[in-house]
Formats: C-alpha cells, sequence, structure tokens
C-alpha cells in the first residue's frame, strides 16, 4: 500500500491538546462554556469516541450520501406524489419541517460549541463533522419543502415557524433551547448528542421513514433516512464523555443532564410526533404506534443504553411510562381543537375504522378520549361548528409549554403541578416538568409562557384573532381539518339509530 | 377576520419572496436560519439573564460591529453543504494521489536528514495551530449575527481541520522515514518550548480569547489567518521546493487555495459592514491592535526557516497587501 489506513495517523489527529501560556486555562475554556465541573484539560484526553472518521473519509462518504438523497427527490419530482397524497401524510411534512428543520440548523450552533469548548481533542473534531452535519440536515430539509411553497402557503412555515411566537414553535424553541442552543459543550455532548440524539431522532426519523415507506413517500423516506446515518455517527459524541464525568465523581450531574434532556424531549414528541404517527399518518400505512416506537426506541434501547455507561433509568421512569399509554392523545386533541394555531392541518384521525384501530393499540382509548371525540363528532355531524372551536387559550405548562391536559372519564386526573419560587407562581404539568424548574430556576425562571404573556396584555386584542395575530398566523396559512371533516360521516347512520 | 386578505401561496419563501429575482438554491438554503437572532427577543428561549443569554448579548449583539441588516451578507462562491463536499472531496482525492505518488516514488528517502530534522520542527508541529483555527473558526460560526457568516466560518472550520488532518497523515509517514526525529511525538514539545512557535502560539491563544464577535472576525480573518497563511503555508512551502520536498509544496498549495476562497468570503462581509457608520474604523483599530502581535509571530516563525530570503519580510507584506485589497477599509 502507498496510502496509509486511517488509523495509522487518525490518534495523531486528535491529539491535539496543549497547555495555553498565554492565557490561562479558564481564560480558554470558560468553565460555563466549556462545562468543565472542575475537571482539568489532561483527565479529558482519554475521550474515545467509538464512531472514528477521518475528513477525506467525511467528504467522500457524505458527498455520496447527498448525491443519493438529491437523485431520489430529482427522480420523482414530476410523480405527482406529493399532489395525490394523503392530506394527512402532508400534514406529517408540514408539522415535521416547520419544527425540525431550523432546529437541525441551530443544532451546527451547539456542535460548534462543542467544537470550540470541549475540552476532549476528540470531542472537537467529532463535533466539527457534527457541525458540519447538522448545516447540511438544515439545508437539505429546507431545499426539499421549498419544492412545495408554491402550491401550498403552509410549506412557508418550513423556514418561518422558528421566527414566530405560534405556541408549537415557542414550545420547540423552550425546549430546544434549553437542551442544546443554551448549553455548554459537556451539556450538549450529553443532552444532545446523547440524551436525544440517541433515543429521540432515532424514533423520528427512523419511525417516520418507515411510515413514509409504507406510504409511499419515497422522497421523504430516503432524506430521513440518510440524515439518520449522519446522527448515529453524531449522537456518539455525548458517551464517551460519561466515563470521564463518572471517574472525576460527577455521575450524579451526568446523570441529572440525561435525566432533564430526556424529560424534555418526552413532552415534545408527545405533542409532535405522537399525533403524526398514530392520527395523521393515513390507517393503512401506520407501521406501528407511537407507543410501540417509544418502547423500542426509548424504553428499551435507551434504558440498555444508559445502564451500559452505568448510569441509572431516570427517577420518572415510571411516569414516563404511565404518560407513554395516553399523554400524546391529550395534545392531539388539543392540537386538533386550537387548529387555527397551527401551521399544519391536524388530521382528526376519528374515523369508525381508525377509532378501532386506537382502542385496538390503546385499550380503554374509547372510554375516555372516545367520549371527547363523540362529543366534537356530534358537533360536526349536526353542523356545530362553532361549538368545535376554541375561544380561549389553553392552561399551558411553564416548562414544556404545551397545553395542561390529562386523561378525561372516570379516572380523570387534575394536573396541575404549581410551584412558589419568588413570589411568582409557576404550573407545570407534570412532577417532570416541576422538577426540570427546581432543579435551576433561575434558568426558568424570567421566561413568560404563551399564557403569562397573554394575562400581561402583550397580546391584543385579548381574543383568538389576537392570538392569532401575535402568533403569525393568518388566513391561507393557519390550520384547519385536513379531511374537511369527511372522518365524522362514518358516525352519521349511527346517530341518526340513536336518536 | 372576516375582511383579512386569505394569504395566497408564493414563489419561495415569503422572506425572499419580495425581491424580484429568482432565489438560488443558496439562497433557499442558506439564508435567515438563525433562531437566536429574532428581533426583540432573548437570544435564547429562557431566562433573559441566563449566563448564555447575556454572553450573546453582550458578546455578539452589543459589539461594536453593527449592521442593521447581516442576513444581506452573501458567501461570493455561494457554497452550500452539498457543493462544499463536492469540492473538497475532489481537492482531498488530490491529495492523497499526491500521498499516494510520492510514496510510491520513495519521495520521502530522497529527503535530507537535515530537511527531515526541519520538518520535524516546523512542519508537523503545525497541526496545534491548524487547530488553534479549527476551534476559533466553529467560534465565529456560533457567534455570527447571520446564518450565511456562520455556514462560511463553519466550512472554514472543517478546512482547517482538513490541513490538521494532511499534518497528522505526514507525521506519521516521515516517522517511518525518519525513526528518529521525533515525528508523532515531539509535536507538543515543539509548539509548546520552540522559540519558532511561541509567536503563533500567543496570537493564537489570545485570538481564540478575543470573545467579542466582531473582534474575532477581524482578528482571526483579517490578521491571524494571513499571517499564517503567508509564513506557515506559502513561506514553509518554498523552503520545501527549495530543499526537495516537492510534495509538501504541492499540499501547501492545496491547502492554500482554501485559504483563497475564506479571504473571500472575509473580504465580503468588510465590504458589507463598511456600508454602515463606525465600523471601518472599528475594523481598522482592531486590525492596529492585533498586526504587532501577528507581526512578531511571522518574524519568529521565519527566523528559524531555512533558505527563504527575507521571508518574514516578504510575508508581512502579503498580509498587508491583502487588507489594503479589502474594499471599504
Ligand atoms: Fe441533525
Ligand atoms: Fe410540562
Amino acid at each position: 500500500m502507498a496510502t496509509l489506513e486511517r488509523m495509522d495517523w487518525y490518534d495523531l489527529a486528535r491529539t491535539t491538546n496543549w497547555t495555553p501560556k498565554y492565557v490561562t486555562e479558564d481564560e480558554l475554556f470558560p468553565p460555563q462554556m466549556s462545562g468543565t465541573f472542575g475537571i482539568p484539560l489532561e483527565k479529558w484526553e482519554s475521550y474515545d469516541e467509538p464512531f472514528k472518521q477521518s475528513y477525506p473519509e467525511y467528504v467522500k462518504v457524505q458527498r455520496e450520501k447527498d448525491a443519493g438523497a438529491y437523485s431520489v427527490k430529482a427522480a420523482l419530482e414530476r410523480s405527482k406524489m406529493f399532489e395525490n397524497s394523503d392530506p394527512g401524510w402532508k400534514s406529517v411534512l408540514k408539522a415535521h419541517y416547520g419544527a425540525i428543520a431550523r432546529q437541525e440548523y441551530q443544532a451546527s450552533q451547539a456542535e460548534a460549541r462543542m467544537a470550540r469548548f470541549g475540552k476532549a481533542p476528540g470531542q472537537r473534531n467529532m463535533a466539527t463533522l457534527g457541525m458540519m452535519d447538522e448545516i447540511r440536515h438544515g439545508q437539505i430539509q429546507l431545499f426539499f419543502p421549498h419544492e412545495h411553497v408554491s402550491k401550498d402557503r403552509q410549506f412557508d412555515w418550513a423556514h418561518k415557524a422558528m421566527d414566530t411566537n405560534e405556541w408549537a414553535a415557542i414550545a420547540a424553541r423552550h425546549m430546544f433551547d434549553d437542551i442544546f442552543a443554551a448549553r455548554n459543550a459537556t451539556e450538549i455532548g450529553l443532552m444532545l448528542t446523547f440524551a436525544f440524539e440517541t433515543g429521540f431522532t432515532n424514533m423520528q426519523f427512523l419511525g417516520l421513514a418507515a411510515d413514509a415507506a409504507e406510504a409511499g413517500d419515497w422522497t421523504f423516506s430516503s432524506l430521513i433516512s440518510s440524515i439518520q446515518t449522519d446522527e448515529s455517527r453524531h449522537a456518539q459524541i455525548g458517551g464517551p464523555l460519561i466515563p470521564i464525568l463518572v471517574a472525576n465523581g460527577k455521575k450524579e450531574e451526568a446523570q441529572k443532564m440525561i435525566d432533564v434532556a430526556l424529560w424534555r424531549s418526552w413532552k415534545l414528541f408527545s405533542v409532535l410526533t405522537g399525533p403524526m404517527m398514530d392520527y395523521y399518518t393515513p390507517l393503512e400505512h401506520r407501521k406501528q404506534s407511537f407507543k410501540e416506537f417509544m418502547q423500542e426506541w426509548i424504553v428499551t434501547q435507551f434504558e440498555r443504553a444508559l445502564l451500559d455507561l452505568g448510569l441509572e433509568k431516570p427517577w420518572y421512569w415510571e411516569q414516563l411510562l404511565d404518560e407513554i399509554d395516553w399523554q400524546h392523545h391529550g395534545m392531539h386533541l388539543g392540537v386538533w381543537f386550537w387548529r387555527p394555531t397551527v401551521w399544519w392541518d391536524p388530521a382528526a384521525g376519528a374515523s369508525p375504522e381508525e377509532r378501532a384501530w386506537l382502542e385496538e393499540k390503546y385499550p380503554g382509548w374509547n372510554d375516555t378520549w372516545g367520549q371527547c371525540w363523540d362529543v366534537i363528532t356530534k358537533n360536526v355531524l349536526d353542523g356545530n361548528m362553532a361549538q368545535t372551536y376554541p375561544e380561549t387559550l389553553p392552561v399551558v405548562c411553564n416548562m414544556c409549554q404545551l397545553p395542561v391536559n390529562a386523561t378525561p372519564g372516570n379516572g380523570w386526573r387534575v394536573r396541575d403541578y404549581p410551584h412558589e419560587h419568588n413570589g411568582r407562581v409557576y404550573h407545570f404539568c407534570s412532577e417532570g416538568c416541576k422538577w426540570v424548574f427546581q432543579q435551576d430556576p433561575a434558568r426558568y425562571e424570567g421566561h413568560l409562557s404563551l399564557v403569562d404573556r397573554f394575562l400581561a396584555g402583550q397580546i391584543q386584542p385579548m381574543d383568538l384573532g389576537g392570538a392569532l395575530k401575535y402568533m403569525n398566523l393568518a388566513p391561507g396559512e393557519i390550520g384547519d381539518d385536513a379531511h374537511k371533516y369527511a372522518w365524522a360521516e362514518g358516525f352519521r347512520e349511527r346517530m341518526k339509530k340513536a336518536s | 377576520m372576516s375582511n383579512t386578505e386569505v394569504l395566497k401561496p408564493l414563489k419561495t419563501w415569503s422572506h425572499l419572496a419580495s425581491r424580484r429575482r429568482k432565489p438560488s438554491e443558496y439562497e433557499i438554503v442558506s439564508t435567515n436560519l438563525h433562531i437566536s437572532t429574532r428581533p426583540g427577543a432573548e437570544p435564547f428561549e429562557l431566562d433573559p439573564n441566563v449566563f448564555i443569554n447575556r454572553w450573546y448579548k453582550e458578546k455578539r449583539d452589543a459589539s461594536p460591529l453593527k449592521h442593521p441588516d447581516w442576513n444581506a451578507f452573501r458567501d461570493p462562491d455561494e457554497l452550500i453543504y452539498r457543493t462544499y463536499n463536492m469540492m473538497q472531496d475532489g481537492a482531498e482525492t488530490y491529495v492523497m494521489g499526491l500521498f499516494d505518488q510520492f510514496n510510491e516514488r520513495e519521495h520521502d528517502k530522497g529527503l535530507s536528514p537535515n530537511w527531515a530534522g526541519t520538518l520535524a520542527r516546523l512542519y508537523t508541529p503545525g497541526r496545534y495551530l491548524f487547530h488553534t483555527l479549527q476551534m476559533c473558526s466553529a467560534y465565529l460560526a456560533q457567534m455570527s449575527p447571520a446564518s450565511t457568516i456562520s455556514i462560511c466560518a463553519a466550512f472554514q472550520g472543517a478546512d482547517s481541520l482538513r490541513w490538521l488532518s494532511h499534518t497528522a497523515y505526514r507525521a506519521k509517514e516521515l516517522s517511518q522515514t525518519f525513526p528518529d526525529k521525533g515525528f508523532g511525538a515531539n509535536e507538543r514539545k515543539y509548539w509548546e518550548e520552540d522559540a519558532a512557535w511561541q509567536g503563533m502560539r500567543e496570537l493564537m491563544e489570545k485570538v481564540l480569547t478575543a470573545y467579542d464577535w466582531g473582534e474575532c472576525f477581524v482578528a482571526l480573518e483579517l490578521v491571524a489567518k494571513p499571517a499564517i497563511e503567508e509564513a506557515v503555508l506559502r513561506k514553509l512551502g518554498e523552503a520545501a521546493r527549495h530543499n526537495g520536498d516537492t510534495l509538501l509544496g504541492l499540499v501547501i498549495d492545496a491547502e492554500l487555495a482554501d485559504g483563497v476562497r475564506h479571504r473571500r468570503w472575509a473580504s465580503a462581509l468588510v465590504k458589507l459592514a463598511c456600508d454602515a457608520p463606525g465600523n471601518a474604523e472599528a475594523i481598522k483599530g482592531w486590525i492596529a491592535k492585533w498586526e504587532p502581535l501577528a507581526d512578531r509571530a511571522i518574524d519568529s516563525f521565519c527566523a528559524a526557516l531555512p533558505d527563504v530570503a527575507d521571508a518574514a519580510e516578504s510575508a508581512k507584506q502579503a498580509t498587508r497587501a491583502f487588507r489594503r485589497s479589502l474594499i471599504g477599509l
């Protein structure tokens, strides 16, 4: 061989720590940007990333991946696949791109923070590639939906959503800022790459890719599976930090970062991915239920990854397992009811056949969530449309920024976890969200939820119209039922008989 | 809401739609991507006084370098991720081809032990220097006020890893022909102790801690990188050619092509910045502050370089020629 193998020189390329002389170590690596935890530079040098890739390999492999994803798109551009796809599926795409594309770009900033402030040289190199990956994910997930902007104004939100005060955008910003954009290099490693990317992006990208393939959307399927191959490399940036933290007596801190990130990710996914998988994806294309995906990717795989690294299951594990059964049904009901406040058209997913599927996947659904949908269905069939719309804003949680809700019916649990701090009462949807706040109140205390802003008079006029204006939502882009309420027709006969 | 108009689909993103020109792929995927620069909002959707909000407000938003619309910045190369990889995969195939051919011809065996010693002292320790460029570019990538700027800085960070990788590769390869020169072993010692490197080390340690984004941009792009490119790349390349090290000369040429591209975006940003009052003065002030340190770095490095006449003087002149070429200053 006339050229060296990668591993002949790879270690040299990540032997780059030096002792600063003209500035102090803390000036070069400010503890609050680096996440030093009092651990000196040389202790971080044992960092060993499991997924190794060199620069020349990177540009080659990534060039090939892009060639693949862009050529699938080009080949299918004239296929009318998009035009012919189910309106529920279009809603999946709109919600996904709006919530994800620019947050992926923002993740490149967090990767850049690790590339600059990480104290482990291997982490800095891997994060340099991660920074590139996330630029890819931002750019490609803007390029693909841009194809549709001239057909449907809601696709403008693939770019626009994160500039607005739309409530789901506020929730997404609060969560993503908290787990990566506003964190230090060590926290980003643990919270973004380990907790979020090994757990949740797997589910979003592989789960949705499976549904997309079932739905015949090869463009989206190949796009997001291609993205996932990058994630599975840079998601491994965080893991090797854990033994370093544990060896230096910081196990508790490591555990806490992961517990915070996992809880926060769960809440956002319950409003974003849950409805997509169990309600928007056409019934015949649903590969698994959201709960099944959660059980596979989070409960089983993530739990194993945690234990393998010598950490524990989060303290709230039982609550999480409980919420997996119901939380996203409530989120879905809320999103559908407040549908003018989102940039996609929520699919009700409540036809007789879909309800039978829900009952099978979530025994007891008909007796609980089904009761609410019965009322909505009756109003739709009776033409009482006004009663299927909200007049006010829901109570939202001061942590996840999402509507506080719980399973209706006999087992109804009042869900409010108030907490007083410095004379202000905060409302939380769950013990988990309240616990996150208590870990670091200064981090969250001055933030106003949408409802807090409403009560403070920042939203004028103080009605739904004023709220929509505040959220940058105008007719032509505000959400409505994806199927123009056709799903309710299946109940008309039944309802006639009953009356 | 009955008299409100109903929004119609547009041909592109609403933020680009008012312009006449059809947006390029570059503009569709690169413009206005920052979330942390929403007008009137905190950088991050958390408590306004949390550490990282203060950091961004102080070091980015309150920088002396100010412009009403940083999002107007465009990379003159219109590079996007997809095209960056096409370009750099080609460039790496070329460099790997050089490594392959020169190895085949036993290039290193033809180098004098003396020159090998120079390489161990003045070439392979450069990976530490290139790594500081990688880190500093990553800082600019996270602190710049517009995504079009951040993306240029991020690509530059990846290019710095490229230079570092070539240097690590050669350190290993040279160690096989010259096992007694300390290749792959003594680089850190040279970087931390040899007089030739101390100017560069001091320069970059200090540039890395210039946390105001505007000052970081000026110190890195207009002062430090030109100094490094002219001395540690170009002048070392000249010395290499003189000493029969054709390979190093060619590898450095390939790296300098990245450097030329970096100067293109930096020049375009200076031009945009100088549209707004006060910025030219701020930039000049920072150049005046950092130039002496960069000159000393060039002096100490070039003093150790064999066989290049007037190396330091000509490198310093070249950095000034670049700065004189900047429109708006
Ligand atoms: Fe990503
Ligand atoms: Fe919550």
